[in-house]
Formats: C-alpha cells, structure tokens, sequence
C-alpha cells in the first residue's frame, strides 16, 4: 500500500471525522439555542410511551400511512440505508480491520448490498427529476445529495475487495470522497440523520402526553383493547 | 420572493389583501386596535423587515426542527387532500407548503441558507406582495389538519409550520379579511361571534323555558355562575347564535343524570380564534378568560361542548398560550357522556336511532387531542347500527373546514373542490347518518353534503344520545 492510500485512509478520514464531529457539537448547541416550550396542560397519556412509538416507527412501516401504502418505497429506504451503513462500515474496516474483508463471500455481501442501494439510488434521482411535485421542491442540494451517494456506492463497490495491489485509483477516490462526505455533510440535507432522533422525539413527547401516540387502534376499525371506558 | 424559481402560479396564491374591514375598525376607533391587541395592515410598515425579526424572535426549538429535518423525500404528499385533489398542482403538497416557510428560514438563520443561498433554495420576501402570496398559502391552501405531520418520517411537523406563519403575519395585519373579523370579535367581546351577555343569557332562558314544557323535565335549571360545581360547561359560541337545540340537549342529559354544573357568565367560549390565526396572545387571552372562570366557581372540572378545535385548545394547547399552570382537570362532553352510560346515569334505547350512523373524527380532537375511542363507545351504546368509516381515527381525513377556512370565503372555491376525498370517503360508508364532534365539522361537512348532492344528515353525539334517552 502506498503511503498516499495510507494518510487517506487513516489521517485524512481522522481530521475530517474530527471536523465533522465539531461542527455537529455547535450543531446541536445551535438547536437548542432556541427556546423549548414548556407544556403546562395535565397530561393524558405518557409522553415516554409516544417518544419510544414515534422513534419505533422507522421499523415499524405499517404504523404511517405512508409507508403501508407504499412498501415499496420503505423498501427502498431500508435497502438504501443498508448501503449507506456497509458504505461506512467499509470505511474504518479497511484501513482498521482488513481481515473482515479477507473471505470473498464478505466482500461480495458488502457489494451486494451497496449495488441495490446504488440502484436505489439511480431510481431515486431519476424520480426526483420526473415527479413534477418533487421538482418543484428540490434543491441543488437535494440532486448533490443523491449524486453523491450514487458515486459513493460505486466507489465503494470497487473499494471493498481492499486489493491495492490492483490498483489504488478506486480506494483513493472512496476515501477522498468519505473525507469529503464528512466535511461537506453538517451543511447538506444529508445530515437529517442529526435531526432524526429529535424531531421524532419532540413530536412523540407531544402527542404522547395527550394519548395520541402511541397510535392504540388500528384505522381498520377494531376497538381499541386498552379502551378502559375512560 | 428573491430566487425563487420562475413557475406557474395557484391563481389562489395571487389573491390580493383585502382591508376593508381593517379600515373600518380603524375608523371606528375600536379599544383592541387602538392598544394595539389586534394588529392592521400598514403598507409603509417596513413589513418584510418586521415579519424576518419576528420569525427570529419567535421560533422555537421543535419549529426549528421542523424546519432543518424535511429531506424533501415526498412521503406526506398523499396524505393531503389538496394534493390528492390536484395531482398536477405542486403547490398542493404539505412540503411545498411548508418549503415557504423554511426557505425564508434558511435565509435568516440557517447557515448553508446565508452563505449560498441558491444551494438550498433559501430566499426571502422581496415586498409585502411576496407576504400575501404566503397569507394565501398558508392560510387558504391547508386546514392545518396534521394529516401529514402524523405521515411524515422524519417527525416534521407541517401543521404547526404553517399555524406559525399565520402568527407572523396576522402580526403584521396580512390576513384574510375573515380572520381579521373573527379575530376582532374575540378581542373585543371576549366571544368569536360577538354574542351579547343579553344574547347569551336569553338564549339560555329560552332553551330552559322550552324544556320545561315538558312536564317530566319541569325542575330543569340551566345554571349559571352556581359555584362549587361538579362542572363548568363550556360551549361554542355557534351554539347561542345558530343552534341553541345542543345547549337544550346538554342541559337535558345533565338533568337527567342528576349533574350539578353550571356555566359561567363569562369566559364560556371554548372556541379559539388563536389557534387558527396563530396569534398566541389572542390564544392565551381567551383560553385564561376560562380557567379563571372555573376556578372563580370553584368548579371540580371543565367540561367543553362538542367542538374539535375548541377542545384542542381548551384542553391542550391554551395553557401553553395563557402560561398557565392547568389546576382543573378538562375533559370533552363526550366522556362526560360516557360516564353516564357506563354508571348507567341515564337510560337509552339504541333502537330510536336506528338509521346506518357513520362517526367523522374531527382532526384536532383524533389527531391532536387524543380521543377517538368515546364517541365511538357511545355511539355503539345509543345507535343500532354504527358503521364505521375508512379510514378512521387518526388516519380521517379533515371535514376541509378546519383551519378557519368556513371563516374564509376566498378559498372556497378551492376547499370545496379538495373535499372530494371526504366525499367519496363519506358516500363509501352507505350511512344516512355522519356524526361528528364538532360544531366545525358540522358545517364543513354540510358543505361537502351540499356540494357533492350527497343523501346524508350531518349530526352530532348530543344529539344522538338525546335522541335515544328513555326516561
Ligand atoms: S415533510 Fe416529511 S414527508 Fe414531507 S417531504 Fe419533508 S421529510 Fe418528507
Ligand atoms: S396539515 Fe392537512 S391540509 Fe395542511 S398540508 Fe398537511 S395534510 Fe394538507
């Protein structure tokens, strides 16, 4: 391995996680410089029990409407999100563990699993170009975001197999591209996964206190077990 | 808007200010505009400048989230009546509507909005023209029915964008003139329909002195200012005004189940113009004027007449508003009601409503108050046959006259054409029957009826368990 591969595999990455880190930290001040409101009616539900319901509903895809009626985009977000997860995986293993990656069966799971979300990805961003209600709100950063993640999974592709023998070109190009995903990333919409845990926090705690969440019936039209003729 | 993308525009969204009313109040030199309670319009107010100062004064934490978590991934576009009734208007979509909002965000606070703006679409209005296109889409494109804040993945809370950039610019007095009116009435007569104490109290008088022609109903009292109390009622002020029968109807039930309870002489209205023009002060005014009066009676609780936005304010969002501790436990008639059923207070025989009942869940008291089961148990309790509707709970879609909008003559035109959904929702249920909670649905959904020639009766729990009594 050449000593260019490796400061971009291991210092560069450390500086820029480094970074990444220290503008999520201000961040995370910058949000809670605004004001909190505090609720001051009595509550009728527990507002933990529709915390820990708004978190869950990310594995729970028949809980939204959204999402029942739509399996086939949950499926694409878990499938792009698994990408997205053995993309970074990839990332400390190789230069921190390579023997992960010494049986072929692992590194063809690795890539298996980063070409489907790279398809998603394609799919994606061929939909964000032909669904007018989609055009009309995305941003520059919206197209960035999917390209570069489409980019991301094919270098990542290459990457995986860690034969730098073979050729660097690709392993440097995906290193240079984590680097730059971790500097680039606290700026772009790329970075929902931050805001995630709180937005679905806030609103559980909301709706949980007024027995809202977590959501006791089904929209099918069962009654309600925990009905206990309040 | 500077950067905006040029593109056609929702002819709603050019409708002009209209200030009549603004410059009659004006005129007539009323307290809440001279004291600068209720806010007019002033076209050299430097308004741009003031709504982007209030924007940074007034935000707050779970907004600011709302604001910096949309992914722009299209999930909540389906679960918007407007949306689903104009597939081909992207102005219809809950994130486009909110996006009016976050982009001025992005300008003022975010920071990839204020280095490069045009990366993020962050921009910022131009002129006060810019200011009424937003009063249009925010308050005549949504009804603020939370429909797809409950189905976005993230958590973004679309709703409560949009009721706080009503908040802004009711500040600035740019504002349906519907709003402006209702508004006015809150501020100066405590009501948002204006009734007199004289209105108010003969209207009892008059639905007392009618139930008592009935010789089994002669002890009958409508009380007011009794303290010490089981419950203070609270009612709409539509119910002096234009339907007095579910005051008549309440006040029978309360009878019957041997209810000791009263209503105040002021600070009866459990209706909330705040809630809908998001102006937080007019919110907290009102919803005090009502827990004091039940702690002045000393009541044990406060009871809220069938009202979806008038219970969700009452009962959640007005102590926030008033800053006020809540010291009296609240609840809606409805579980009042069923308490007498289930401790068999009053008597009913279900087969005197025997027609197919449907049960329309009002918006702010499913998706935002909570209560979906009650009314569905009383009305299995005094109605033969219950069918259900889909979907339901929280999951209804809005009666499409929530959100002010019956206040709003303007958008008509367009919410009648999004009621659609709730049309084909209604007439897939077979009922003769819809019963709602809500005085607002109530008329929202007698629109829907009327507008689409549909064979149904929009009724009320009240009236239905009145309807079944045995005594
Ligand atoms: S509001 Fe939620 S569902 Fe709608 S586009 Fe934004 S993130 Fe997606
Ligand atoms: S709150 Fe209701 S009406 Fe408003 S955008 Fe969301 S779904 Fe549509």
């Amino acid at each position: 391995m050449s000593p260019l591969l490796q400061f971009i595999e291991d210092k560069v990455q450390i500086a820029a996680l480094f970074f990444m880190v220290a503008v999520y930290t201000i961040r995370i001040f910058w949000l809670f410089k605004f004001r909190a409101v505090r609720e001051r009616s009595l509550p009728e539900g527990k507002a933990r029990a529709g915390v820990a319901y708004s978190l869950s509903n990310v594995v729970l895809p028949w809980a939204m409407e959204s999402t029942r009626k739509n399996p086939w985009f949950y499926i694409q977000f878990v499938v792009f999100h698994l990408g997205v997860t053995a993309a970074i995986s990839a990332t400390f293993i190789i230069p921190y563990a390579p023997h992960w990656l010494a049986s072929s069966d692992i590194v063809a799971a690795f890539q298996a699993v980063m070409g489907a979300a790279l398809a998603v990805g394609i799919w994606r961003f061929i939909r964000r170009l032909h669904s007018p209600a989609l055009r009309a709100i995305s941003t520059p950063d919206d197209f960035a975001a999917i390209l570069l993640m489409i980019a991301y999974f094919a270098l990542g592709i290459l990457a995986v197999p860690n034969r730098a023998e073979r050729g660097e070109g690709p392993m440097i190009a995906f290193f240079i591209l984590t680097a730059f995903f971790l500097i680039y990333v606290p700026f772009s919409k790329i970075s929902h996964y931050l805001y995630y845990p709180f937005g679905r926090v806030f609103l559980g705690r909301t709706l949980g206190r007024r027995g809202v969440f977590p959501v006791r019936k089904s929209a099918s039209g069962r009654r309600a077990e925990g009905d206990q003729g309040r | 808007m500077k950067n905006m993308s040029p593109r056609k525009r929702n002819p709603v969204e050019c409708l002009p200010l209209a200030t009549g009313s603004q410059e009659k109040a004006r005129g007539d030199d009323l307290a809440s505009v001279y004291d600068r309670r209720l806010k007019t319009y002033d076209p050299a107010g430097d308004n741009v400048r003031k709504f982007l100062d209030l924007l940074a004064v007034r935000i707050n934490r779970s907004l600011a989230v709302s604001l910096v978590a949309c992914v722009h991934c299209g999930m909540c576009v389906d679960s918007c009546h407007y949306a689903l009734t104009h597939p081909g208007d992207s102005t219809m979509t809950p994130v486009y509507k909110a996006d009016q909002i976050r982009r001025i965000f992005k300008r003022r606070l975010d920071w990839t909005g204020r280095i490069v703006p045009w990366w993020v679409h962050a921009a910022t209005p131009a002129s006060d023209e810019d200011l009424n296109r937003l009063k249009n889409i925010v308050f005549g494109t949504c009804s603020a029915c939370r429909r797809c804040t409950l189905n976005c993945p993230m958590g973004v809370d679309t709703a409560s964008l949009v009721r706080f950039t009503r908040g802004l610019l009711t500040e600035l007095g740019i504002v349906p003139e519907g709003v402006f009116n209702v508004s006015r009435d809150e501020w100066e007569t405590g009501n948002q329909m204006a009734v007199t104490p004289l209105d108010y109290l003969g209207t009892l008088q008059w639905m007392r002195d009618d139930l008592r022609t009935d010789p089994k109903l002669s002890g009958l009292e409508i009380p007011v200012v009794r303290p010490d109390c089981d419950f203070m009622y609270t009612i709409n002020p539509r119910e002096i005004k234009f339907d007095p029968r579910s005051i008549a109807q309440a006040a029978k039930i309360f009878h019957l189940a041997g209810e000791r309870w009263t209503l105040p002489s002021a600070g009866w209205d459990q209706t909330n113009f705040g809630m809908y023009s998001g102006d937080d002060r007019l919110g907290g005014y009102i919803a005090r004027n009502l827990y004091e009066a039940a702690v002045r009676l000393r009541a044990g609780r406060i009871v809220i007449s069938e009202c979806g936005h008038g219970f969700r304010s009452t009962r959640w969002e007005g102590y926030t508003w008033a800053e006020y501790d809540q010291n009296i436990p609240s609840e809606s008639v409805v579980r009042t009601l069923k308490r007498y059923l289930k401790e068999q207070r009053i008597r009913v025989d279900k087969s005197k409503n025997a027609l197919p009942v449907t049960f329309h869940d009002s918006c702010n008291i499913a998706r935002s108050g909570g209560m979906t089961e009650e009314p569905r148990w009383v009305l299995n309790e005094v109605c033969s046959n219950f069918q259900e509707m889909h979907p339901n709970r929280t999951e209804n879609y809005c009666c499409t006259g929530g959100g002010g909008l019956l206040s709003m003559a303007e958008y008509r035109p367009l919410r009648l054409e999004s009621a659609a959904v709730k049309a084909r929702q209604l007439e897939a249920t077979g009922a003769k029957l819809v019963c709602t909670m809500c005085h607002n649905c109530v008329d929202g959904l007698n629109d829907v009826v009327k507008h689409y020639k549909l064979d149904m009766k929009i009724v009320q729990v009240l009236e239905l368990v009145e309807n079944a009594l045995v005594y």
